[in-house]
């Protein structure tokens, strides 16, 4: 998958979650899911599990615990997929 | 230091649906877990919890300011009401108020009667509610410490922590929003 695809995927993850629009027209590598798409806390354990069943993977604790940003999310998943 | 969080109960139900394979094992301990079924309302034991975890992680991060996703990490106990939580070497005390409404927490190094104010806010947009729960906590310090008020600000500090800074005299303060609710404590 190229980086493209994986924002591609991972936009549409987010998509019902955010609450700040502006930030999520210009999703980047860069955006922080909280401090930029003021996605709730409550809503990142949602994203997790869409991001489990997309890629059909599974999320322990440790790679949990760095799910703040898009940037991290695509390290996680592509670690995950052994790409 | 103090840490709060308010869980608008209606707002929780309509965002998360905490009967999602999974939800729970992601976000509680085993115990939690059991502590929720075994509960009258389950719901509510949810998020009564959760906004513990919440509380526990602001005091933390003003003690130790990093930003990280661990709920689980944090472990609740409740007993008549009275929280304990323990994350890695950390402990804290957090208490509890339910309302129909709304839920709201707040951690503690001691033990200590709750001291958040709740406000209800007009905007449902994350960033002016941000605005005004600022607004609404700076008004209180102003009047309670007595002050002028351009000697004080709310600050973030690294990793979005808010500070209240009264000339250069930096005082630890959380504040929390969501759905219709806001609150705010000063250490």
């Amino acid at each position: 998958m190229t980086k493209e695809e994986l924002i591609t995927k991972l936009k549409a993850i987010v998509a019902p979650y955010i609450q700040d629009e502006e930030a999520f027209k210009n999703l980047s590598e860069d955006t922080d899911f909280v401090t930029d798409l003021k996605i709730n806390s409550a809503n990142l354990v949602d994203i997790i599990l869409d991001i489990e069943d997309e890629f059909d993977i599974r999320l322990e604790n440790e790679d949990m615990e760095k799910m703040l940003d898009v940037k991290s999310a695509m390290t996680i998943v592509n670690s995950k997929l052994g790409s | 230091m103090v840490g709060n969080d308010i869980v608008d109960i209606a707002q929780a139900k309509k965002d998360s649906n905490w009967q999602r394979p999974r939800f729970l094992d992601k976000l509680f301990t085993l115990k939690e877990q059991q502590t929720i079924h075994a509960s009258d309302n389950p719901c509510i034991m949810v998020w009564q919890l959760w906004s513990m975890k919440e509380a526990a992680y602001k005091l933390y991060t003003q003690i130790n300011p990093s930003r990280f996703y661990n709920p689980k990490g944090f472990a609740c106990e409740i007993d008549n009401k009275k929280g304990f939580i323990r994350f890695k070497n950390f402990n804290c005390y957090v208490e509890t108020k339910i309302t129909s409404d709304y839920i709201i927490s707040e951690a503690r190094l001691e033990i200590k009667s709750m001291t958040s104010k709740v406000t209800i806010l007009e905007s449902s947009e994350p960033k002016l509610q941000s605005k005004t729960i600022r607004e609404e906590a700076l008004k209180v310090a102003i009047k309670c410490l007595n002050i002028s008020d351009e000697n004080a600000i709310i600050a973030n500090s690294d990793f979005n922590i808010p500070t209240l800074e009264i000339d250069s005299e930096v005082t630890p303060i959380s504040l929390t929003h969501h759905g219709n609710y806001g609150a705010f404590a000063i250490a």
